[in-house]
């Protein structure tokens, strides 16, 4: 290597402004020097150490769903992420996935076939031909769309998604269950063992995982996925740079479709059932919401995501966690953003003062408008009912607040400086407020709103995810 | 006989209602290139204000004005209202995305129908409501023919609808919104150079298509007297079938799109078997994508190579 | 010996309009020609059908065997690569893997040999890896080192030209189309352009065909010139017989008004 000279050192000056500075700098410089393999070890000795620790019920099946989304999302991510292809109806090939291993490993098919019991096969049969099944109906699907441009793709994939779920609810009772699924369904068995508790799956998971990161790692180093990030920057230049455009386009969809499935076959193991709600849209966005999040085109980004937002998710459910994710985010959030430390300590205190304020002149104005009860259970809610203005029936009162609430955000991103501030305080309270009042009463839609609202942030705010890398295009 | 009349009845009245949702969709696409997943949420959004409307005048049984005044009322405020909504989402959400790549407004796009059907579910539960349409709009006014009846709903539909649409196609071919409008869905930036304000030109666009999806909710309401905050989903994914068959980004197109399509769903609805409507829609858009994915009216976009 | 690219009575018409009007036209190996002409006259047209964008009417032949109706990856794999006028790099990958991608056609590791680092797929990468710094290597020093692993967007206007015939290099053609390669050059940048096309001439055998508006260019490197106007050839030659006809000397500058009025 030549010494760096005055060209090089101005040329990388790009480079070295993109970096952070302070300890984010350092740990992103260190990030970068250690091997990619040795982090997907770091990785496996942490899932494997989480494992080890005696987690209750609910934290393994947390767990063992986020691992799940994560593969879901990297799978995903080659479909969307390298080979640039809006596929809407992913869903569908995870629901080919746990509708054929629940097929094959349960009492479903025993009308089509002349076998009594139905085919219960080993699962080291069925996996494989649901994967190879799923890659086929992936192939098929993928031809189809060729002749699409990305808007028309995303419809029609779409509505095949659609289309799955119509297919498993409504034709075929007999053998598919309707939409009473179909249940009683083997677990993952072989070599004279079968796996039966939560964490036995979500160790499965993870060796799942961690393989899956380190094969497509190398493929997309290799020509095959040079090929697809040169069809997802430049379809026309790449066909004519001798890409077969058509071929490389169909096999991201059958790799994203077997991916999908393998997950599939997982979830159905681990739940012992299937049925057609488990496929349909909200699943779907919620995927995708894990992929935008942590990252479109970045395997790591795809599993932060599928972790980051399933665990979130799956607080949102749980009564005693959900509001320390709330406040824990808010608090986050404001330690990030707002500097110096003065300015942080000034914005706590008046969001803290201003609550009290108008807490006793709602109290002094009428008894019922604070003597409703707090959406927030333990210690949260009982440090809060002095704060928080929350009425007997809160929930019209809630539902206005949302909207202001969400008309206060927008009005802050216009907003600089100082005076960004001042209206952050309110609006910070007003929050709470709805979150006490409303949104902890229902945190299954309000994890839905979430992450509906994840995607139209990242979108307009950074579209690259928290671990991808900014793309530029010719539009 | 009578199975075929009455199937064209509904096939036509739905056909309306996919027109007009459909005729949102292709304006949209028209101007900004861009496929609104949200748009058949407005409708959703649109039926919800009606509901309400009949509820803040009285209710189903007990009106206090009378009852075409009320339609009136329910189809401006519904129209005005999602009309507004929409700006309100071109303006906050896709506007930044103005030159983004193609793939984040459609992102975006998913993630506001997510967020208005959950937003519904959360202001109103998930109860399905009930317009109750006949307390006040007695079905027995209809008009008979060889034992058909086509009630003054269908008729308040289909006529309204085609009211709506020449209306439209006034505005777009006659004034000078409506050539702004063709414009700007030309070229973008040749329009902005030639003086056009692109910006109030896509916030009109938006507004007209939404006020109409917000007119077909109410319709809708009326017709098959029940709202729920899922009813979008699935009639907007029928009006873009439409719009796409008709030829997406032509005005003429959606209308003949939505006929079309409510036609062939309700006549397989009839001849075929009710389970499988969706999927019949579904098959068809399919084989016109593969045989000519422009549709009807479309053109396949010039690209310079 | 039969020209390594033919082209015999190619017609293609969009709608109404007729952008190639039974052309012919030869290119023999190891032959550097250009063809000029006023912009619309169907240069690029030209480069689309032979690449197989379009498909045309008539037919062309590389290497005795005809390639219409091919898809393109498959002509550019039988020996013809081409760059853009408007330059379509793939920005958002590195420059050498711009240059890799081009290999695709050359290589065979199936994606499962790729995962498990088969022996195939590890000895393709290695060849892969040798041909692009071969081939950036041609351009000095200016695609070397630390630049390999940049991403396309951040290079200058002249280093991404460079980067689209390095990566044109590396697909193993023996036929170079250049669309425009001096474009937006100034004197300097244009002067070692036309060095740099003589050179892939002499030093690596390239057979090169240019479209080029920059008459230096033209004169510089062209054994031969080919004028086209509305979609057919209007003369072939030598550069100076080419400059000098009559009718291309109308279609650049228009007819004489004093010889309109006689």
């Amino acid at each position: 290597m030549s010494p760096i000279g005055v060209d090089e050192w101005v040329a990388r000056s790009g480079d070295r402004r993109q970096q952070h500075s302070g300890p984010l700098g350092a740990l992103s410089r260190a990030y970068a020097r250690v091997n990619w393999w040795q982090r997907l070890l770091v990785l496996a000795a942490l899932g494997v150490a989480f494992g080890q620790i005696g987690a209750n019920g609910f934290q393994q099946i947390v767990a063992f769903n986020s691992v799940l989304y994560a593969i879901l999302a990297v799978g995903l991510n080659i479909v969307v992420g390298w080979a640039g292809l809006l596929d809407l109806g992913y869903i569908a090939f995870f629901g080919i996935g746990a509708y054929g291993y629940a097929m094959f490993s349960s009492h479903a098919l025993g009308s089509l076939l002349t076998m009594t019991g139905g085919a219960e096969l080993p699962t080291i049969a069925a996996v494989p031909i649901v994967l190879v099944f799923a890659g086929l109906v992936g192939m098929v699907i993928g031809l189809i769309s060729l002749r699409l441009g990305g808007d028309y793709l995303a419809i029609v994939t779409l509505f095949f998604g659609l289309a799955f779920f119509e297919f498993v609810n409504n034709v075929d009772q007999t053998n598919l269950g309707g939409n009473n699924g179909i249940i009683a369904l083997l677990p993952w068995h072989g070599f004279g063992g079968e796996i039966r508790s939560t964490i036995g799956y979500y160790y499965v998971v993870l060796i799942i995982l961690i393989l899956l990161m380190a094969a497509l790692h190398l493929l997309n180093e290799s020509r095959t996925g040079r090929a697809w990030r040169a069809v997802r920057d430049d379809e026309l230049a790449a066909e004519v740079m001798t890409v077969p455009v058509n071929a490389v386009k169909v096999m991201a969809f059958s790799f994203g479709a077997m991916v999908a499935a393998l997950a599939g076959t997982v979830f159905a193991a681990q739940q012992g059932n299937v049925f057609p709600t488990n496929f349909q849209s909200p699943i779907l966005i919620l995927i995708y919401a894990c992929l935008v999040l942590g990252g479109v085109g970045s395997i790591g980004g795809a599993v932060l995501g599928g972790l980051a937002v399933t665990i979130v998710q799956q607080m949102l459910g749980s009564p005693t966690d959900e509001g320390y994710l709330f406040y824990g985010i808010i608090l986050l959030a404001l330690f990030w953003k707002v500097r110096p430390w003065q300015y942080l300590a000034a914005t706590l205190a008046a969001i803290v003062g201003f609550g009290f304020a108008a807490h006793a002149i709602a109290g002094a104005i009428s008894r019922s408008a604070i003597a409703g009860p707090t959406g927030s259970v333990g210690w949260i809610g009982s440090a809060l009912r002095h704060w928080v203005v929350v009425p007997v029936n809160g929930e019209t009162y809630g539902n206005i607040l949302f909207v202001v609430v969400v008309c206060a955000l927008i009005g802050i991103i216009r907003l600089r400086g100082i005076v960004r501030l001042v209206a952050v305080v309110p609006t910070i309270y007003f929050a709470a407020c709805c979150w006490e009042s409303r949104l902890s009463v229902d945190p299954a839609i309000t994890a839905e709103i979430m992450i509906g609202g994840i995607l139209v942030v990242m979108m307009a705010v950074r579209p690259h995810g928290i671990l991808g890398t900014r793309r530029v295009e010719i539009v | 006989m009578q199975i075929f009349i009455q199937t064209l009845v509904n096939g036509l009245t739905t056909g309306s209602l996919y027109a007009l949702i459909a005729l949102g969709y292709t304006m949209v696409y028209g101007v900004l290139k861009l496929l609104n997943f949200a748009h058949g949420d407005l409708f959703m959004v649109g039926a919800f204000i009606g509901y309400f409307a009949i509820g803040w005048f009285g209710g189903p049984t007990a009106l206090t004005i009378p009852v075409p005044l009320l339609v009136i009322i329910m189809l401006v405020i519904a129209s005005l209202g999602v009309g507004g909504l929409g700006v309100a989402i071109e303006r906050f959400a896709y506007r930044p995305l103005r030159n983004a790549p193609r793939i984040a407004p459609l992102i975006t796009a998913l993630g506001i129908s997510f967020v208005l059907e959950n937003a519904v579910l959360l202001f109103f539960g998930g109860l399905t409501r009930y317009y109750n349409t006949p307390a006040f709009i007695p079905f027995s006014i209809s008009i008979h023919i060889d034992g058909v009846s086509i009630g003054i709903v269908n008729i308040i539909i289909f006529a309204g609808s085609i009211i709506l649409m020449l209306g439209l196609t006034a505005l777009v071919n006659r004034t000078v919104l409506g050539k702004s409008m063709r414009a700007v869905a030309s070229d973008r930036e040749a329009a902005e150079m030639l003086g056009i304000n692109v910006d109030r030109t896509i916030a009109m666009t938006f507004f007209i298509g939404s006020a109409l999806a917000g007119a077909a909710g109410v319709m809708y309401g009326l017709y098959a007297n029940q709202v729920a905050n899922l009813i979008g989903f699935l009639a907007g994914l029928k009006a873009f079938t439409a719009a796409v068959v008709g030829g997406i980004g032509s005005i003429p197109g959606a209308m003949i799109g939505g006929m079309f399509i409510g036609l062939c769903e309700s006549f397989s609805l009839s001849y075929i078997s009710t389970r499988y409507g969706d999927l019949f829609v579904f098959a068809i858009l399919i084989a016109v994508m593969l045989v000519r994915p422009t549709g009807i009216f479309g053109q396949a976009p010039l690209q310079k190579v | 010996m039969a020209p390594l690219l033919e082209l015999d009575s190619v017609r293609l018409a969009f709608g109404g309009l007729r952008a190639l009007h039974d052309l012919d036209l030869y290119v023999n190996e190891h032959e550097i020609v250009s063809v000029i002409g006023p912009n619309g006259a169907g240069k690029s047209t030209v480069f689309n059908v032979v690449t197989g964008i379009y498909r045309p009417g008539g037919d062309i032949r590389f290497d005795g065997k005809s390639i219409v109706g091919r898809r393109p990856h498959k002509i550019t794999n039988l020996g013809i690569a081409r760059t853009f006028q408007s330059l379509r790099l793939f920005l958002n990958m590195t420059v050498k893997e711009n240059v890799k991608t081009a290999t695709y056609g050359t290589t065979h590791a199936t994606p499962i040999e790729s995962m498990l680092r088969l022996p195939r797929a590890r000895r393709e990468a290695r060849e892969v890896d040798a041909r692009a710094e071969d081939v950036l290597s041609f351009f000095g020093e200016r695609l070397q080192g630390y630049r390999f692993d940049q991403p396309a967007y951040s290079l200058s206007y002249a280093n991404r030209r460079r980067l689209e015939i390095a990566r044109a290099m590396a697909t193993g053609a023996r036929l170079l189309l250049l669309d425009e390669p001096a474009a937006g050059m100034n004197p300097n940048e244009t002067h070692e352009i036309t060095e740099l096309i003589g050179r892939l001439r002499d030093e690596r055998g390239y057979t090169i065909l240019v479209i080029e508006h920059d008459m230096h260019v033209v004169e510089g490197i062209s054994d031969r010139v080919i004028a086209l106007d509305h979609g057919e050839k209007l003369t072939e030659g030598s550069f100076h017989e080419v400059a000098n006809h009559p009718d291309v000397v109308e279609a650049y500058l228009g007819r004489n008004p004093e010889a309109l009025q006689q």
